[in-house]
C-alpha cells in the first residue's frame, strides 16, 4: 500500500538509538541522580577558581578605581565593553533556537534548546557584569534606574543608548529566564517524581511548582510557551540592535554606522551558535548524550554558522565600501588606516577578525566538513575568537585614532585585572553551566518525547504487515476500530 | 497684679477635664504599632504591611549605619572674625614673583588667609599682566612639603633643628672671623642692595658675589666692549617689523620672556583691514619655543652660531653671507634683506653665551638702526647681573682657603654650577657656611647652618627688573614656618635693631614722600618712572676681532650637544613643583623628565627608526618606551633617553637643565631626569652652553619610558581642525578661510544657516548670556601658562609620571602641537599650537549619551559637568571629538569615599608626587570654590564657572548688565600673548563679539563639519612665509577619497 507516507526520505531521525520513552527519561535524568563524575568536579573547581579570580579583579577595580585597567584618556572603553558585546552576542542563540525555531516548527531544536537557553541566560548574566562594573562609581549604578527620587526633577536620560541598554538587556534577561524556566517545570516534576531522597523530592517539588501533568497544565504550558516565544522573537532582534546603538548613535568615525543593527544581530547569532556548538560538543560527550544531540544537530547549526558568517562578511565589506564611497575622510581614515592597514598598530586584529569570521566558516559549504566533530569544535572556538575581535576592532580601533591626531592613543593592551575580569566571567559562566548540568535536565525531556516518533525508521517493522495489506482491508480495519 | 492669662482655645480657657487630660497626655500616645484588635504589635502576628515597613526601615537603617563614611576634614571657623576678612570672599594683594633674578609683578588672590592663585599685575607697564607657567605654579611652592620648617645645624653627619637665637649666636661668632662672602642670585631690589651694603660695611674685607644659574654675562661683556656700558638693554619686539633671533628663545626662556611675549604678540596680531604682521627669522640648532613660532627657521650646528652671526653681519653690510652655504646662506641673506629694508624697525637677538658673538650681534643691530629704536639703553634689564668670572674666582678662593664665611641665598651652586664638586669641596674649606635657601637643596646640604628664608609670598621687599620699573613685595600670609626673611637675617647679623619690614617701610616712605604714597605703592604693587627710549654710543673697535673670534668657534666634530632651559622648569629652582613637572613641554609634549632631543635624521641613521615611514613612526609613537643610549659627554658616562624631534638640526643633540635634583630637594623633583649642568663648561670668560665633546655607543635596543601627553605630531591634513594660511595668500584672497569653511559645510546650509540646516532637530533661540571664547592661533605661542593657571584655578589633580605614562593626565587645558614639513629637512618644519579645552558645544555629543544626564547644557551655553551625578561610564569621553574629557582613573586627590585606596605598587600605583599633593600642607593651595573631584568621575573645563558666577553676582549687586571686566577665565588671564578672549557673545559690545566680528575672515570652529556647534572659536594662523609646508609623512597613505590635499592656501591660488 503506497498510500501511507509515514517515512521521511529526506530527514534522518532526530533521536538515534531506538529509544523508548522510559529510556529517554533514564538517559537524561541519570546524570542528575548519580554523583558527579571526576571530570565534572575538575571542571567545576577550575570554573570556581576562575570566578574567584574574577571577583578579586573586580574588587581591585572597585576599590582602587578603573585605573586598575589600562584604558586611557582616548580609549574610554576597551576590554570591558568588548566583552560585554561579546557575551550579549553569545546570549542570542538560545532564544533564537527556542523562540524563532519554535515558531518555525523546527523539530530538531528540542535536542539542543534547553542547553542553549541556559547558555543564553548565563551569557547574559556575564554580559551584564561589564556595563555594571565598568562604571567609575558602581555604588551609584542605581542612578540608571528611573525610580522616583528626592532629587527634584532629576531623571534618567532617555536619549542615551546606554539607558536603552539597561532596558533591553534586563527585558531580554527576564523573558529568557521565564521561557527557560517554564520549559523546565515538567522536567523538574519528572525528576521530583523519580526522586528517592526526601530533600531531593522536597527541592524539586518546590522547583516544579506543583506540576501534576494534568491536561490543563499541559494546555497552559503550551500556550505560555507560544506566548513567550512570541515575546522573545522580537527581542532576539532588538537586544543586539540596541547594543549596536551604543556605537551607531555616537559620532566616533567607525562607530557611527547605520549598518550596525542587522550586522550586530547576524554577528550575535553567528557567535551564539558557535558557542552552542562548543558547549554541546562537550556536553554530549561528557554526559553521553550523543543519541540526543546528534550529528544532524551539529550539521544544522554549522549551516546557520556559514550563513550568518557570510552575512557578517558582507557587512564588513559594505562598511569598507561605504567608508571609501562615503567620502568622509574621518571614517575612511578609521577603516583604511586603523584597520585595513595590516602594519598599523592594530591592523593585525582586523585581519584576525576577517580570517576567523569570514574566511574560515566557508569550509562549512562542504557536507563532509560540516559533519566533522573535531573540526566543528575547532571552528566554534575560532569563530568566537573572531567575534571577540570584531567587537575589539569596532571599539578600540575606532576610538584610538579619531578626530584630533593630538589625542591619538598609545598602544592599549589590557592589565592583568582587565583580563582577570574577563576570565572571571568565564568562571561565572561555567560554574553556572556545571551546576545546571548537574541539577537540571540538560535536554528538554518532555519536548524531546514529542519528536521521538518523528522518524519512521523505528516503526518500519511494525508497519510492514500493514504495508502489505490492501487499501480496502486497511480501511475496513481502521473504520472498525474507530 | 493678677497673673495675666493667655489662652489658645475655649477648652483651654474653660480648663475642662478633657483638656486637662489632653494636655497631660499630649506626647504620651502609643506609637501607632497597634493592630486592629487593640493588641500591641509585639503580641500580634505582624501584618504583611507591617512586615514590609519594618523591613524597609531596618534595611535603610542598616544601610545608613554601614554606608561608606567619607573622611571628615574639620575646618575651624574664626572665633573672632578679623576685621577685613569675610570668609568666602577673596582679597587681592599686589606683590612680586621672584625667582633668581627674575621679578614679575603679580597679584595674589587670598582666600581665608591663604594665597591660592597668582595673576599678572596689569598695572605694570612692562609685564602688562602677563604671566608664565612658572609664575602660575609658584603659589604651590609656598606650600611645598620640602620647605624647611626651622633653622638647622649640621653636627657631625646629622642635621638638627635649632632655634633662631642659637643659630644667630653661632653665625655671629663665625662672621667675626671676617672675609665673608655673600653669594646670591642677581639682586635688583634697591632696598635689599642697601641692606647688603650695610652688611658688607659691617664686615670689612667681605664681598657680594652674584651668580646666575643661567648667565647673560656675554651680553654684559659685549655691551661693555661696544657701548661702554656693562648693562643689558631692554628690547622692544613690539616695535620690530623684522625679528631675527640667533638661537635666543626669547618667547620661552631668554632673558625676560613674559615681557617679550607681550611685545611679540603686538606684532603678530592680524588686523584684517590691514593684514600686516612682523617677520620672524630664527636661526638655531634645536627646536625652541621661539623657533616653533617663527616664520622662517634655519638650522645650524651649535658651534656655527658665530659663523651665522658674522655671515648675517656681512650680508647686511652688502657683502653677502660668507662662510655658510645652501639653505642657511639663502636664509641669512633673506634675513639681511628684510632687516635692511626695515632699518630702525628690525631687531636681532642672540642666545649665544659667547662674548664675541654678542659683539657681532651688537654690530648688526647698530647696522640696522636698532640701537635706540628696538633696543633701549635707557631702562636696562637688571635681572641678570652675574659675572661668570666672579664665580670662578670665588670657587678658587674657597678652595684656596681664602674665604672665612660663606652665606648663600637664592642660588644653588652645588647643583647649578657646572663644576658643582669644586664648589662643594670649597664649601668644606670654609669655616662658616650658611645657606639661607628655603629648602634642603644641594647647596644647603653642604652648608653647616641653614637659616631658611621666607617664600616670596611671605616676604616684604621690592625689585627693579628694569631700571625705572620697581615692583613691590608684600606678605600675603603669615610665615608658615619658623623661617626668617633673607634681609632680616642680614640686618640681624649687621647688628641692626630694626626688622626688615620697618626698614623697608621707612625707606619707601622717605623715598615716596608720604605714608599715603607708600600705601598706594604697596596697593598698586608697582612704582614706575620710565625713561624715554634711548640708544647708546656705539664703538665698533672690537668688532673686527670679534668677527674673527666668532668665526673660529666652529668645531669639526660630527655631533654637538646643546643645553637648554625648558619652558616649564627653567633653571630648575622650581623643580619640586608637581604642576610644572606635569606641564608638557611645548615642543616634545613630554612631562616629568629630561632627555636628549635628536633629529629624525639621527633616528634614522643611529637608531634605525625612520619616522618619515608611517609604520615605523607608528611603532615609535604608540609606546612610551623610548631608546636609552649610553653617552659620553665631557668625558663622563651617562645613560639618557632619546626623543626624536622634527626640526632638530641633523647632528645636534639637546638636553634640558633643571632635572636630576637630589633626594632632599623634594618628593616631586626626586628621581626625575638627570642633571645637565655638568655639560656646561667655562671658556675663560663665560660659561658655554654647548659642547662638541659628545659620543655615544651604538644603541643596543634598551628602552626607558618617557611620559608624553601627545604622541602623534602631524595633523594629517585635517584642515577642519587646523587652519593656516600664508600672509601673501591671505592678502590676495582674504576669503580663503571662509571659502574653505563653505566647502566643508556648504552643503548643510553654509556658514549663515548652518546651525539650523545642519541638523534634523529643531534649533532653539539662545537669549540672555551666551559664553564664548576666541583663541587666536596667530598670537598663541604655546607656552603653557594657561594650562598651569587652569590647574591652579580648578584644582586639577596631579597624576605623576606613572600615570602620564598610562595616558591618564588630567589637564583641562592642553596645547596640541603639530608639525608639518619634511621631517628630514629641519628647515622645512613648521609648528602650530592649538590650545584645546572643552569646546562647550551647543549640540554636544557628550550630553546626549550620558545615561544619567550628569553632563548637560546650561541656558548660558555652558556644557556642565555634575560630578555627584556622574557614575563614570566614560561614554561622554569616547563621544567627545575633541577628547577633552578627563576621567579620574584612580584616587588622585584622596577625596574618595574609600579610605586608604591609593596604591604604592602594582597596577595603578601612584607616584610620590601625588601623595605630596595630597599632603594637608599642599592642599592649602586648593581653590575652595571648586569641588575636588573624587575617583570615578569625569571632569573637564567648565569655563571657570565659579568665576562666571562671581562676576554675574557682582553685576547683579550693582544692578547693571554684565561687563567684560566682570569675568575672565583663568587661562585668559594668564595668557602672556592675549590670545584668549572670553565673554558674553550675545552682548554686541563685548570683547568676544568684537573679536569675532572684526576677524570674521579668519574665524573657524574646530571640526565644524560635524555640527557640534562649539562655543570656542579659533582664529586661523597666518604665517609670514612663502608657502606652507606640506603635512608630513602619513599623507602618502591617505586614501583616494581624501585626496592629497595641500594646506588651504597652497591649493587655492
Amino acid at each position: 500500500m503506497a498510500l501511507l507516507k509515514y517515512e521521511s526520505n529526506v530527514r534522518p531521525p532526530l533521536v538515534e538509538g531506538k529509544k523508548d520513552y522510559h529510556q529517554v527519561t533514564e538517559d537524561i535524568v541519570r546524570p542528575i541522580e548519580g554523583p558527579p563524575s571526576k571530570l565534572w568536579w575538575i571542571g567545576f573547581l577550575v570554573s570556581v577558581a576562575l570566578l574567584l579570580f574574577g571577583v578579586y579583579s573586580v574588587y581591585r577595580e572597585v576599590t582602587y578605581g578603573v585605573g586598575e585597567w589600562n584604558l586611557n584618556k582616548t580609549i574610554g572603553w576597551g576590554w570591558d565593553i568588548t566583552n560585554f558585546v561579546w557575551w550579549v552576542g553569545i546570549g542570542h542563540a538560545g532564544t533564537l533556537i527556542s523562540a524563532i525555531l519554535l515558531l518555525f516548527r523546527q523539530g530538531w531544536r528540542t535536542g539542543v534548546n534547553r542547553a542553549a537557553e541556559a547558555m543564553t541566560i548565563f551569557a547574559v548574566m556575564c554580559a551584564g557584569q561589564f556595563p555594571i562594573w565598568h562604571m567609575g562609581r558602581v555604588w551609584m549604578a542605581f542612578f540608571v534606574l528611573p525610580y522616583p527620587n528626592t532629587r527634584g526633577p532629576l531623571w534618567v536620560n532617555f536619549n542615551s543608548p546606554l539607558l536603552w541598554d539597561v532596558f533591553a538587556i534586563s527585558t531580554y534577561f527576564t523573558v529568557s529566564l521565564l521561557f527557560w524556566y517554564s520549559g523546565l517545570i515538567p522536567d523538574l516534576a519528572t525528576v521530583r517524581d523519580r526522586a528517592k531522597l526526601k530533600w531531593r523530592k522536597y527541592m524539586y517539588g518546590l522547583l516544579s511548582f506543583g506540576w501534576t501533568g494534568s491536561t490543563k497544565h499541559w494546555q497552559r504550558h503550551e500556550s505560555l510557551s507560544l506566548v513567550l516565544a512570541g515575546l522573545s522573537t522580537p527581542l532576539v532582534l532588538s537586544v543586539h540592535t540596541v547594543v549596536s546603538f551604543d556605537f551607531a548613535t555616537s559620532i566616533v568615525p567607525g562607530w557611527h554606522t547605520t549598518i550596525f543593527p542587522p550586522y550586530f544581530v547576524a554577528g550575535a547569532i553567528f557567535s551564539g551558535f558557535a558557542m552552542v556548538q562548543t558547549l554541546l560538543l562537550v556536553t554530549r560527550k561528557v554526559l553521553k548524550l550523543e543519541e540526543y544531540i546528534t550529528i544532524e544537530h551539529i550539521e544544522v547549526m554549522n549551516k546557520v554558522i556559514v550563513l550568518t558568517g557570510s552575512i557578517v562578511g558582507i557587512a564588513y565589506l559594505t562598511e569598507l565600501f561605504i567608508a571609501w564611497y562615503g567620502m568622509n575622510k574621518y571614517e575612511s581614515w578609521a577603516f583604511m588606516h586603523n584597520r585595513l592597514d595590516l602594519f598599523s598598530p592594530y591592523g593585525w586584529s582586523y585581519y584576525l577578525m576577517m580570517g576567523c569570521n569570514v574566511l574560515s566558516p566557508q569550509i562549512f559549504w562542504f557536507r563532509k566538513l560540516r559533519r566533522n566533530i573535531g573540526l566543528t569544535f575547532f571552528m566554534s572556538i575560532l569563530v568566537n575568537i573572531g567575534m571577540w575581535f570584531e567587537r575589539f576592532v569596532i571599539i578600540v580601533t575606532s576610538v584610538y585614532r579619531d578626530y584630533l591626531p593630538s589625542s591619538w592613543s598609545t598602544y592599549y593592551s589590557p592589565s592583568i585585572y582587565e583580563v582577570g575580569f574577563y576570565l572571571g566571567t568565564f568562571g561565572l559562566f561555567f560554574t553556572c553551566y556545571f551546576l545546571f548540568s548537574k541539577f537540571f535536565p540538560v535536554i528538554a525531556l518532555a519536548e524531546i518525547k514529542h519528536i521521538l516518533k518523528k522518524s519512521g525508521e523505528d516503526f518500519k517493522p511494525a508497519m510492514e504487515p500493514i504495508e502489505e495489506e490492501s487499501a480496502e482491508t486497511f480501511y475496513k480495519e481502521v473504520s472498525h476500530h474507530h | 497684679m493678677a497673673k495675666k492669662k493667655y489662652w489658645q482655645s475655649f477648652t483651654e480657657l474653660n480648663d475642662t477635664e478633657a483638656h486637662k487630660k489632653l494636655a497631660a497626655d499630649e506626647f504620651r500616645e502609643e506609637l501607632p504599632f497597634e493592630s486592629g484588635d487593640g493588641k500591641s504589635f509585639t503580641e500580634t502576628p505582624a501584618s504583611r504591611r507591617d512586615f514590609l515597613k519594618y523591613l524597609g526601615f531596618s534595611t535603610a537603617a542598616a544601610m545608613a549605619a554601614a554606608s561608606c563614611e567619607t573622611p571628615v576634614r574639620k575646618a575651624i571657623p574664626y572665633l573672632n572674625k578679623p576685621q577685613d576678612l569675610v570668609p568666602g570672599v577673596a582679597d587681592y594683594y599686589a606683590t612680586t614673583y621672584v625667582s633668581g633674578g627674575e621679578a614679575i609683578p603679580v597679584v595674589a588672590k587670598v582666600r581665608d588667609g591663604r594665597p591660592i592663585k597668582l595673576e599678572g599685575n596689569t598695572l605694570s607697564s612692562f609685564s602688562r599682566g602677563g604671566t608664565s607657567a612658572r609664575i602660575q605654579a609658584s603659589v604651590l611652592d609656598l606650600y611645598d612639603t620640602a620647605r624647611l620648617h626651622a633653622p638647622m645645624m649640621l653636627s657631625g653627619d646629622s642635621r638638627t633643628a635649632i632655634s633662631m637665637e642659637a643659630a644667630d649666636k653661632d653665625i655671629l661668632a663665625g662672621l667675626a672671623g671676617g672675609s665673608v662672602v655673600l653669594l646670591t642670585g642677581t639682586i635688583s631690589s634697591p632696598t635689599t642692595k642697601q641692606v647688603i651694603a650695610e652688611f658688607l660695611a659691617k664686615y670689612p674685607g667681605s664681598k657680594h658675589v652674584q651668580f646666575d644659574a643661567v648667565s647673560y654675562n656675554a651680553l654684559l661683556l659685549a655691551n661693555e666692549a661696544t657701548y661702554g656700558k656693562k648693562v643689558i638693554p631692554s628690547y622692544h619686539f613690539d616695535n620690530a617689523k623684522v625679528i631675527v633671533s640667533l638661537g635666543a628663545d626669547f618667547l620661552g626662556t631668554w632673558l625676560s620672556p613674559v615681557e617679550f611675549t607681550k611685545q611679540y604678540a603686538v606684532g603678530r596680531k592680524v588686523n584684517q583691514k590691514n593684514p600686516e604682521i612682523s617677520k620672524h627669522f630664527q636661526f638655531e640648532s634645536m627646536l625652541s619655543l621661539s623657533g616653533a613660532n617663527s616664520d622662517e627657521r634655519y638650522t645650524h650646528l651649535p658651534s656655527a652660531a658665530g659663523t651665522v652671526a658674522t655671515a648675517l653681519l656681512s650680508a647686511i653690510q652688502g657683502q653677502g653671507a660668507a662662510g655658510v652655504d645652501g639653505k642657511l646662506k639663502a636664509g641669512i641673506e633673506a634675513a639681511a634683506k628684510a632687516l635692511n629694508e626695515n632699518k630702525g624697525k628690525g631687531l636681532v637677538v642672540s642666545g649665544s653665551t659667547n662674548k664675541d658673538v654678542q659683539i657681532v650681534v651688537n654690530a648688526i643691530n647698530e647696522a640696522i638702526g636698532a640701537n635706540g629704536t628696538t633696543i633701549n639703553f635707557a631702562s636696562p634689564i637688571q635681572t641678570h647681573q652675574g659675572v661668570d668670572a666672579d664665580m670662578e674666582t670665588l670657587v678658587a678662593d674657597m678652595n684656596g682657603g681664602k674665604v672665612g664665611a660663606l652665606i648663600v641665598y637664592g642660588v644653588n651652586p652645588a647643583y647649578e654650577y657646572y663644576n658643582a664638586k669644586a664648589f662643594t669641596d670649597g664649601v668644606k674649606k670654609v669655616k662658616l657656611s650658611v645657606s639661607l635657601n628655603e629648602r634642603l637643596d644641594e647647596t644647603a646640604e653642604s652648608c653647616k647652618y641653614i637659616v631658611p628664608s621666607h617664600h616670596f609670598l611671605e616676604s616684604w621687599g621690592d625689585a627693579e627688573p628694569k631700571a625705572g620699573f620697581i615692583t613691590m613685595l608684600q606678605p600675603t600670609i603669615n610665615p608658615l614656618f619658623k623661617t626668617r626673611q633673607f634681609q632680616d637675617s642680614l640686618l640681624k647679623w649687621s647688628g641692626s635693631a630694626v626688622t626688615f619690614d620697618t626698614y623697608f617701610k621707612n625707606n619707601w616712605t622717605t623715598k615716596l614722600g608720604s605714608p599715603t604714597a607708600y600705601n598706594k605703592a604697596l596697593q598698586d604693587g608697582v612704582v614706575e618712572t620710565p625713561a624715554a627710549v634711548a640708544g647708546a654710543a656705539f664703538n665698533g673697535a672690537a668688532v673686527a676681532a670679534a668677527v674673527t673670534a666668532a668665526n673660529a668657534l666652529k668645531k669639526a666634530s660630527k655631533n654637538e650637544l646643546v643645553v637648554y632651559q625648558k619652558v616649564s622648569l627653567g633653571d630648575g629652582k622650581q623643580a619640586n613643583n608637581p604642576w610644572l613637572q606635569e606641564l608638557p613641554d611645548p615642543i616634545t609634549k613630554a612631562t616629568w623628565d629630561n632627555y636628549i632631543m635628536v633629529s629624525p635624521q639621527f633616528g634614522k641613521t643611529e637608531l634605525g627608526i625612520d619616522i618619515s615611514d608611517a609604520h615605523q613612526a607608528d611603532k615609535y609613537e604608540v609606546v612610551m618606551d623610548k631608546p636609552l643610549l649610553n653617552f659620553t659627554i665631557n668625558k663622563k658616562a651617562y645613560k639618557l633617553p632619546v626623543l626624536i624631534v622634527p626640526g632638530m638640526q641633523s647632528n645636534t643633540l639637546a638636553i634640558a637643565i633643571g632635572y636630576g635634583r637630589s633626594e632632599k630637594s623634594g618628593r616631586a623633583a626626586n628621581g626625575v631626569g638627570q642633571n645637565a649642568y655638568p655639560f656646561l663648561s667655562y671658556n675663560g670668560t663665560t660659561v658655554d652652553w654647548s659642547t662638541a665633546d659628545v659620543e655615544f655607543e651604538k644603541w643596543d635596543g634598551e628602552k626607558t619610558p618617557v611620559a608624553q601627553t601627545q604622541t602623534h605630531s602631524s595633523y594629517e591634513g585635517r584642515h577642519e581642525v587646523i587652519k593656516e594660511v600664508t600672509l601673501n595668500d591671505y592678502k590676495k584672497n582674504p576669503k580663503l578661510i571662509i571659502e574653505e569653511r563653505e566647502e566643508e559645510i556648504g552643503k548643510y546650509g553654509g556658514i549663515e544657516n548652518y546651525t539650523k540646516e545642519g541638523t534634523l532637530y529643531p534649533t532653539y533661540d539662545r537669549p540672555g548670556i551666551k559664553w564664548g571664547m576666541s583663541i587666536d592661533l596667530n598670537s598663541c605661542i604655546g607656552c603653557g601658562a594657561c594650562s598651569v593657571a587652569c590647574t591652579a584655578e580648578n584644582n586639577v589633580p596631579v597624576v605623576g609620571k606613572s600615570e602620564v605614562l598610562r595616558f591618564h593626565e588630567m589637564h583641562w587645558m592642553r596645547i596640541d602641537r603639530y608639525f608639518s614639513g619634511d621631517v628630514h629637512d629641519s628647515d622645512s618644519i613648521q609648528t602650530i599650537f592649538q590650545p584645546m579645552i572643552c569646546q562647550h558645544c551647543d549640540n554636544a555629543p557628550c550630553e546626549n549619551v550620558c545615561p544619567v544626564a550628569a553632563t548637560n547644557h546650561s541656558s548660558e551655553g555652558l556644557n556642565q559637568m555634575t560630578y555627584n551625578r556622574c557614575i563614570g561610564t566614560r561614554y561622554c569621553a569616547n563621544n567627545c571629538p575633541f577628547k577633552v574629557r578627563r576621567f579620574n582613573w584612580l584616587d588622585y586627590t584622596g577625596a574618595d569615599s574609600f579610605a586608604d585606596n591609593q596604591l604604592t605598587s602594582g597596577v595603578g600605583k601612584l607616584d610620590d608626587a601625588v601623595f605630596m599633593m595630597n599632603d594637608s600642607l599642599s592642599r592649602m593651595v586648593l581653590n575652595p570654590d571648586v569641588t575636588v573631584r573624587s575617583r570615578g568621575v569625569i571632569e573637564k573645563c567648565s569655563f571657570c564657572i565659579q568665576r562666571l558666577q562671581e562676576g554675574k553676582l557682582k553685576a547683579k549687586k550693582d544692578n547693571r548688565t554684565l561687563e567684560d571686566t566682570d569675568v575672565k577665565t583663568a587661562c585668559q588671564q594668564a595668557c602672556p600673548s592675549d590670545a584668549i578672549v572670553f565673554g558674553n557673545a550675545n552682548n554686541s559690545k563685548s570683547e568676544i563679539s568684537k573679536v569675532r566680528a572684526e576677524n570674521n575672515e579668519r574665524i573657524f570652529f574646530a571640526l565644524e563639519q560635524i555640527h557640534v556647534m562649539p562655543n570656542v572659536s579659533y582664529l586661523a594662523k597666518v604665517r609670514n612665509v612663502e608657502k606652507l609646508s606640506a603635512v608630513h609623512h602619513t599623507e602618502d597613505n591617505v586614501p583616494e577619497t581624501e585626496g592629497k590635499k595641500e594646506p588651504a592656501a597652497a591649493e587655492k591660488h
